[in-house]
C-alpha cells in the first residue's frame, strides 16, 4: 500500500451561487522514496491538494489515507500528533517563529511532541548541518536570507523523522541558484533518506528535480508524466539534443 | 514545559515596553487591594491594643456586649457556675491621656496615649493571675490612693517607687502613690495601672459595679470546658458576651466600610488591569496568527497553543502582582506614615506597622494572578482556534472578532440595562455592582457605536484638517475595525469615568460635609477630649464640671455629651446623651427624616432616640421603628424618632438619647464633651481664665474656640480630601497609561500598513496626520463615553453612601468635566505622537517587514 | 579546458577550412620549416582575418526560432484536430520534461572543476527547455482562452482562399 493514497478527493468552498470547485476526483497515490511535483496554473488548487493531504483542512468528499490512517476518522487531537509525527511541512511564507533561533526553530516538532530538549536540539542540529546550514544554528530567523530560512523550514520538516514531507512552493521567492539546492535538498529527503516528497512548485527547473510530475488544472488531473532517470536511451537523447544546440 | 516559557519569555522581551505596560497595570491593581487592606488592619489593630494583657492567662473574660459596667454580683453568679474555680471582677477602663501629658514636649512623639485603669480585689485578682512584682509591693485589701504601675511606664512617667502619678479621672485629676513595679509588658497595648476595686470605682464614679469578670475552671478537658462556658453564658444572660472588652467597637464598623471602599477601588484597578491585558492579548493573537497557524500545521494541539498564551499571561500576572506586593506593602506604610498626624490628633491612637496576614497575601495573589489568566483566557481560547490554513492564508483572523462583536452589543445592553436597575434599588452593594455592569455594558456596546460616532468627529476633524482627506481616511480605518477602536476609546472611557466619578464624588462629599461641619461646631468654645468620636475611650468628667463651667460669669449655655455603649441588632452603637434644649442651642443635628422639634420633644419625653445613617444602614433600622438596645443589666427598647447626624459622629453608628435616659438605662453621669456659647457681650479673657481654672482637675479637656476648632477639622478634612485625591490619582494613572498604551499598541499594529501607505507615496507628514486624526476620533470617542459614564458612577456612588448613611447632595463636578476633556484629547494626541513619528520615520522596507 | 570530448575534429576538417580561410586572405602560411611530425604547417592571421575575427565575436548570435518540428505537429493538428492539441501539447510536455529532468541529474553529478564546458552546456540545454515548457503553457493558455470565447459562426468561405489560423482554430 503507497504511503499517500486519495480516493475521489474534492473541496468545494461556499455554497451555493458562490461556490468554488478547487479539486475534484483526485486520485493519486505516492510511495516513500517518491520525488513528487505538482503543477498547474494559478487556482487550479494545488494549495488545496496539499492542505488535504497533510491534513489541515477537510476534503468535501473523498478520502485521504496516509500510511494506512484515513484522516477523515481522525478527531483533532489525533490528526495533529499525526501531523507531528509524520508529516512535515514547507511553506512559502511564514516557516520560522521570529523569536526562536535556527536551532529552537528546527527543533520544534520533537519539543511539541515532548522530547528532552537536548536531545531535541542536538537533533535539529545534525539537520541543520545536513541541509548545509551547521554555521548558522544560533541566528535568528531575521539575520538568515530567504534561502536559509527554507533550508532551517526544511530541517524543521525533516527532523521529526516524518513519512512525508509537504512543500507548498519551496522556492517561491527565491532566486535560481538558491532554489536548486533546496530542490536538491528534497531530492536527496526522498533518495537518500527514502521520504516521500510533494512539492508544488510552478518552476519548470525545480520540477525537473522530482520523480513525477502531477499536472492539475481546473481542480482535475489532467496528465501524469514519470522523469525516470534510469531509463535506457535517455543519455543517448540528450546527446542529440545538446548537438543540435551546440 | 521550558519550550513554552522559553518562547513565552523571548515573546515578551521582544516587545518589552507593551510588556511593561501591561505589566504595570496588574502591578496597580494589586498595589491598591494589598495596600489598602494592610493599611486598615493596621488601624484596627491600633483600637484593639487595649485588650488585656491578662488574657493570655485566664481561660474565660466575661463582659457586657455594650462595654458597659454592671453590678459586682454577676461575678458570684459566674463563681457559682459548676466547674468554675476561680473568678475576679475588676473595673477596667482606659484613660486616654492628653497630647505631651508626660513627656511636657511637643517635639516628641508621645508613646504613651493610653493607659489602662485596672481596679481588682487584691486576692482574687492574685488568685487567677501571677504578679511578679519586682520592687515594692502588690495591692493590699483597704489600700487608697495607691497604684502599682509597670516598670516601663514607671520609666516612661520619670517616676520611682513612692512617687506619685497624676491621672485624669472623671472626678478630676487624681494622685496614686506608686507602690509596687510589675516587669514590662509583653504583650503589646496600653499599660495598665493597677488599684484597688474600691479606688477605681471611686474614681469612675460607679460605686458597686464592675465591667470585666475573669475566671478560670478546675479542668483543661476541651468538652468540659466548652460546656462550663456554655453554663456561665446561661447564667449571666444574654446581654453579657465571653470575650475581652473592645472600646470603640463602633468605629470599627465604620473603617471596615473604609476597608470596602478601598478593596472596591481596587478591584476597579484589576478590573481596568484585566481590561489592558485582554487588549494586549487580542492584539498579540491578531499579531501572530502567522506563528499560530504555522505552530499548529507543525503539530502543536489546540490545548499548546492556548497554554502557550496562558503562560504569557501568567508572566506578567507573577511578575505585576510581585510586584504590586512589594510597591503595595511600601504604600501603606507610607499611608501610614502619612495618617498617623492625624490619627493621632482626631482618635488619639498610635498606628503601627502595615498588617500583613497570610491570607491577604494569597488573596492578592490568586486575585492579581487570576485576572490575568482570566483576561488572557478569552484571547488564548481565539488563538487556540486560528486554523493551521492561517499561516498560509493571511487574511481570515479578523472575521472571527466581528463576529463576537455582534453578539456582545446585546449582552452589552442588557448590563445597562442591570445597572440601571440597580440604580433603583437604592441598595450599596447593588449599586457597587450595578457600576460594574454599567462599565461593562459599555464596553461591549462600544463596537457597534464606533462607526456612527467616527462618522461624526471624522466630520468635525476633516474640516481642521480640510487639506488632503486624511481625516476621511483615519475615519475608514476605524470603521473596518470597530473592536480594536472600541477597545482603545473603551479604555479612554474607563481612564475618564474614573477621574470624573471621583470628582463628582468628592466635590459632593466636601459640600455636605463642611456645611455639618459649620453646624455642629458653631459654639463659641469647647472642651475636647484627647479622642474625638470614639468616646468610648475617653476619660470624661463628673457633673460637676459642667456646673462649675456654668457658674462662670459671661457663660449662656453648657451642653455636653455624655456617652454609653450598646448593641442594636448586633451591631455596636456608640450613646450619645444630649440635653436637647442646649443641646440646640450650642450644636445641631442635620436630618435626614423626621422633623426635628417633635424629635428632640419625643427624646425627652419618653425613651425617643434619634439614630444617624451609618447606624439606620448597618443595623438596618427605620424611622418609627421600636428597637432594642443593650443595657449593662438587660435591654431596653427605644423607639426611633428622627435620623440625623452631626458632624463628629456621622462616621460612627450612633444613637443621640436624652441625659436622663442615659442615666436610667446605661448609669452614665460622665460628661465626655461640652460645647459653649457665652451672653452677648460677655468678655472673652475673663471667661477664658474662669475655664481654664475650672478645668484644672481635668487636663484630658481641652478649651478651643469655636471658629478654632471648625478651622483646625476642616484642616484635618482638606488633608484626608488631599488622601483621597492621591488615590484616585493612584487609580486615574495607571487608566492613562492604559489608554496610552492602547491607543499605542493600535499604531504599532498598523505599523505594516503604514509602510505601505508610504511606499505607495504618502508624505511623512500624511502619515503622522492620520495617526494623529485617528488617534484624536478614538479619544473623543472615550472621553464622551468616558464623561457620561463618570457622571452615572459619581451619581451611583454618591447613591451607595447613602446607603451607607452618609446622605451626600450630588454636586455635578463642572470643573472635573473640562478638565476631563482637555486630558482626554491631550493625552490621546500625546499617545500618537510618539508612535506616529515612529512610524512615519520608520525605513519602508522596514514596515513592510515588520511582523 | 576541459571537455576535450566535444572538441574532437578530424584534421582533413581542419585543412579543409584553414585552405578556405587563406583563399578569402584571412590566414597565411608560415614559411617555416616545421620540424616535428608530419603534414604539420604553421598558419598565422592577418590583418584583414583580425578585424573579421573581431567582428565576429562582437556581434551578437541570431537564432532561428521558426523551424521547429513540434510547431509544424501543433498546426497540422489545429488543422485537422488529429490528434488533439492539447493531447499533443501533453506528449510534448512529457518528453521535454524528461529531457530536463536528465539534463538536471547529469549537471548534478558533473564535476565543475573538470567539467566546466559540460556543465555550462547542459545549463543551456535546461534553460532552452524549460523556455520550451513555458512556451507550452503559454500555448495552453491562449487555446483556452480562444475555446473559451464565444466565437460567431464560420461565414462560408469563398473557394480557393487561404483559411486565416484564428478561424481554423475556432473551428
Ligand atoms: N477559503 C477559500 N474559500 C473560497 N475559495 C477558495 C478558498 N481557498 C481557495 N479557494 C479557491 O479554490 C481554488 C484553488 O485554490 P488554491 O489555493 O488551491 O490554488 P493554487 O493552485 O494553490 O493557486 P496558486 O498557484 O495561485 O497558489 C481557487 O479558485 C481559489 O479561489
Ligand atoms: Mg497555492
Amino acid at each position: 500500500m503507497s504511503l499517500i493514497q486519495t480516493e475521489n478527493l474534492a473541496k468545494v468552498y461556499g455554497t451555493g451561487d458562490t461556490a468554488v470547485t478547487a479539486l475534484s476526483q483526485v486520485n493519486l497515490k505516492v510511495d516513500a522514496g517518491e520525488f513528487v511535483a505538482v503543477m498547474g496554473p494559478s487556482g487550479c488548487g494545488k494549495s488545496t491538494l496539499m492542505h488535504l493531504l497533510g491534513g489541515l483542512d477537510r476534503p468535501t468528499q473523498g478520502r485521504v489515507m496516509i500510511d494506512g490512517h484515513d484522516l477523515g476518522d481522525l478527531p483533532d487531537q489525533a490528526l495533529t500528533a499525526l501531523r507531528r509525527r509524520k508529516i512535515g511541512f514547507i511553506f512559502q511564507f511564514f516557516n520560522l517563529i521570529p523569536v526562536l533561533n535556527a536551532t529552537e526553530n528546527a527543533a520544534l516538532p520533537l519539543l511539541l511532541d515532548g522530547r528532552p530538549k537536548a536531545e531535541a536540539h542536538r537533533q535539529a542540529q545534525a539537520w541543520l548541518a545536513k541541509v548545509g546550514l551547521g554555521d548558522r544554528q544560533h541566528h535568528r530567523p531575521d539575520q538568515l536570507s530567504g534561502g536559509q530560512q527554507q533550508r532551517v523550514a526544511i530541517a524543521r520538516a525533516l527532523v521529526a523523522e516524518p513519512a512525508l514531507v509537504l512543500c507548498d512552493e519551496p522556492t517561491g521567492n527565491l532566486d535560481s541558484r538558491s532554489s536548486d539546492e533546496i530542490a536538491g535538498v528534497l531530492r536527496q529527503a526522498a533518495n537518500e533518506w527514502g521520504r516521500a516528497v510533494v512539492m508544488v512548485t510552478h518552476d519548470p527547473r525545480i520540477a525537473a528535480y522530482a520523480d513525477r510530475i502531477v499536472f492539475l488544472k481546473d481542480g482535475l488531473v489532467t496528465d501524469e508524466t514519470v522523469l525516470d532517470p534510469q531509463k535506457s536511451g535517455n543519455s543517448a537523447l540528450i546527446e542529440t539534443r545538446m548537438k543540435a544546440m551546440a | 514545559m521550558s519550550t513554552y516559557l522559553t518562547l513565552a519569555l523571548r515573546y515578551l522581551n521582544g516587545r518589552k515596553l507593551r510588556t511593561s505596560l501591561t505589566t504595570l497595570a496588574i502591578v496597580f491593581g494589586v498595589l491598591l487591594i494589598f495596600g489598602m487592606n494592610t493599611v486598615m488592619p493596621a488601624f484596627i489593630g491600633a483600637f484593639q491594643a487595649n485588650a488585656l494583657a491578662m488574657a493570655g492567662q485566664v481561660d474565660a473574660t466575661i463582659t457586657s456586649k455594650s462595654g458597659e459596667a454592671f453590678p459586682e454580683s454577676v461575678a458570684e453568679t459566674v463563681a457559682a457556675v459548676a466547674g468554675v474555680r476561680v473568678v475576679s471582677g475588676t473595673l477596667e477602663r482606659g484613660i486616654g491621656l492628653p497630647a505631651d501629658f508626660f513627656d511636657q514636649d511637643p517635639a516628641t512623639a508621645d508613646r504613651l496615649t493610653a493607659v489602662t485603669l485596672v481596679g481588682a480585689v487584691p486576692d482574687t485578682i492574685r488568685s487567677i493571675a501571677s504578679f511578679n512584682v519586682l520592687q515594692g509591693r502588690f495591692l493590699e485589701a483597704g489600700d487608697g490612693a495607691v497604684a502599682v504601675i509597670t516598670e516601663s511606664l514607671a520609666d516612661e512617667a520619670g517616676l520611682q517607687l513612692g512617687d506619685t502619678l497624676s491621672l485624669p479621672t472623671p472626678i478630676g485629676l487624681t494622685d496614686l502613690t506608686i507602690v509596687g513595679l510589675l516587669p514590662q509588658r509583653l504583650l503589646p497595648g496600653n499599660e495598665e495601672v493597677l488599684v484597688t476595686l474600691s479606688e477605681a470605682q471611686r474614681l469612675f464614679n460607679v460605686p458597686g459595679q464592675i465591667n470585666v469578670v475573669d475566671a478560670n475552671f478546675d479542668t483543661a478537658n476541651e468538652a468540659a470546658r466548652a460546656q462550663i462556658e456554655a453554663d456561665i453564658a446561661a447564667a449571666v444572660g444574654g446581654s453579657f458576651t465571653i470575650g475581652v472588652l473592645q472600646p470603640g467597637a463602633e468605629i470599627l464598623t465604620n473603617i471596615g466600610t473604609a476597608q470596602r471602599i478601598f478593596t472596591l477601588l481596587g478591584a476597579l484597578g484589576l478590573l481596568m488591569g484585566g481590561f489592558i491585558i485582554f487588549n494586549t492579548f487580542r492584539t498579540i493573537v491578531a499579531e501572530r496568527r502567522h506563528d499560530i497557524g504555522m505552530l499548529r500545521a507543525i503539530g502543536a494541539s489546540r490545548g499548546t497553543i492556548t497554554g502557550l498564551i496562558l503562560i504569557e499571561g501568567l508572566i506578567q500576572g507573577v511578575v505585576g502582582t510581585a510586584a504590586g506586593l512589594v510597591l503595595g506593602y511600601g504604600m501603606g506604610w507610607l499611608a501610614l506614615a502619612a495618617v498617623s498626624q492625624i490619627g493621632r490628633q482626631l482618635l488619639n491612637i498610635q498606628v503601627g506597622a502595615p498588617v500583613v496576614t497570610p491570607g491577604l497575601v494569597v488573596l492578592s495573589v490568586t486575585v492579581g494572578v487570576g485576572v490575568t489568566l482570566l483576561a488572557g483566557l478569552l484571547p488564548a481560547r481565539a488563538a487556540s482556534r486560528v486554523t493551521p490554513l492561517e499561516a498560509l492564508r493571511p487574511s481570515i483572523g479578523a472575521l472571527a472578532w466581528r463576529r463576537i462583536a455582534g453578539l456582545s452589543f446585546w449582552a452589552g445592553v442588557v448590563l445597562l440595562a442591570g445597572a440601571a436597575a440597580a440604580l433603583v434599588t437604592g441598595n450599596a452593594g447593588l449599586l457597587a455592582l450595578g457600576s460594574f455592569l454599567f462599565i461593562g455594558g459599555l464596553i461591549l456596546i462600544a463596537p457597534a457605536l464606533v462607526n456612527p460616532i467616527a462618522g461624526l468627529f471624522s466630520r468635525v476633524l476633516a474640516l481642521a484638517f480640510a487639506r488632503d482627506g486624511t481625516a476621511q481616511l483615519a475615519e475608514g480605518n476605524l470603521s473596518r475595525q470597530p473592536t480594536r477602536a472600541a477597545v482603545t476609546s473603551a479604555t479612554t472611557m474607563i481612564a475618564l469615568a474614573i477621574l470624573v466619578m471621583a470628582a463628582g464624588l468628592i466635590t459632593s462629599l466636601a459640600i455636605t460635609f463642611t456645611e455639618m461641619l459649620e453646624n455642629s461646631l458653631s459654639s463659641d468654645y469647647l472642651l475636647v477630649p484627647p479622642t474625638v468620636a470614639v468616646w468610648g475611650v475617653n476619660t470624661g468628667a463628673s457633673p460637676t464640671l459642667a456646673e462649675d463651667l456654668r457658674a462662670v460669669d459671661g457663660v449662656d449655655v453648657v451642653s455636653s455629651l455624655r456617652f454609653a455603649g450598646t448593641q442594636i441588632n448586633d451591631v455596636a452603637v456608640g450613646l450619645l446623651g444630649i440635653e436637647p434644649q442646649a443641646y440646640t442651642q450650642t450644636s445641631g443635628l442635620a436630618f435626614v427624616e423626621g422633623d426635628p422639634e417633635t424629635a428632640f420633644r419625643e427624646i425627652e419625653s419618653g425613651r425617643g432616640l434619634i439614630i444617624n445613617g451609618v447606624l439606620q444602614a448597618s443595623a438596618g433600622v427605620k424611622m418609627g421603628d421600636d428597637v432594642t438596645l443593650l443595657t449593662p443589666t438587660g435591654t431596653v427598647t427605644y423607639k426611633v424618632v428622627g435620623i440625623a447626624s452631626d458632624y463628629l459622629n456621622a462616621k460612627t453608628t450612633t444613637g443621640y438619647l436624652s441625659q436622663a435616659n442615659i442615666a436610667a438605662d446605661f448609669g452614665r453621669a460622665e460628661d465626655v464633651f461640652y460645647q459653649i456659647n457665652l451672653k452677648p457681650g460677655a468678655d472673652r479673657a475673663a471667661v477664658e481664665a474662669a475655664f481654664k481654672q475650672a478645668l484644672q482637675p481635668y487636663p484630658q479637656f481641652k478649651l478651643v474656640s469655636g471658629q478654632e476648632y471648625v478651622d483646625q477639622n476642616r484642616g484635618i478634612f482638606d488633608a484626608a480630601f488631599a488622601g483621597i485625591y492621591a488615590m484616585v490619582i493612584f487609580l486615574a494613572i495607571p487608566s492613562l497609561i492604559a489608554m496610552i498604551n492602547t491607543l499605542a499598541i493600535g499604531v504599532i499594529e498598523r505599523t505594516r500598513e503604514i509602510g505601505m501607505l508610504r511606499a505607495v507615496g504618502a508624505a511623512r507628514s500624511q502619515v503622522q496626520t492620520v495617526i494623529l486624526a485617528e488617534a484624536l476620533i478614538l479619544a473623543a470617542i472615550g472621553t464622551a463615553f468616558g464623561l457620561l459614564t463618570g457622571l452615572y458612577l459619581g451619581y451611583m456612588a454618591t447613591s451607595a453612601f447613602a446607603a451607607l448613611g452618609f446622605p451626600v447632595t450630588y454636586a455635578f463636578p463642572g470643573q472635573a468635566m473640562v478638565v476631563a476633556v482637555a486630558v482626554g484629547l491631550l493625552f490621546g494626541a500625546f499617545a500618537a505622537i510618539i508612535p506616529a513619528r515612529q512610524a512615519a520615520r520608520l525605513d519602508i522596507i522596514q514596515a513592510l517587514r515588520y511582523e | 579546458m576541459g571537455g576535450e570530448q566535444n572538441w574532437d575534429i578530424k584534421p582533413a576538417q581542419v585543412y579543409t577550412t584553414l585552405g578556405r580561410l587563406e583563399e578569402a586572405g584571412l590566414v597565411a602560411e608560415e614559411p617555416v620549416e616545421a620540424p616535428a611530425g608530419p603534414d604539420k604547417r604553421v598558419y598565422t592571421i592577418t590583418a584583414p582575418g583580425r578585424a573579421s575575427l573581431n567582428e565576429w565575436l562582437g556581434t551578437g548570435v541570431e537564432r532561428e526560432h521558426s523551424r521547429d518540428e513540434f510547431f509544424i505537429k501543433l498546426m497540422l493538428a489545429l488543422l485537422t484536430g488529429q490528434p488533439s492539441p492539447q493531447r499533443l501539447i501533453q506528449t510534448q510536455r512529457a518528453a521535454l520534461y524528461r529531457d530536463l529532468h536528465a539534463v538536471t541529474a547529469q549537471r548534478n553529478v558533473a564535476d565543475p572543476k573538470r567539467e566546466l564546458a559540460k556543465i555550462l552546456l547542459l545549463d543551456k540545454a535546461g534553460m532552452h527547455l524549460e523556455a520550451d515548457l513555458r512556451w507550452l503553457d503559454m500555448v495552453e493558455a491562449r487555446l483556452d482562452e480562444v475555446r473559451r470565447q464565444p466565437l460567431p459562426e464560420p461565414e462560408a468561405r469563398p473557394r480557393g482562399r487561404p483559411r486565416k489560423s484564428a478561424e481554423m482554430i475556432g473551428s
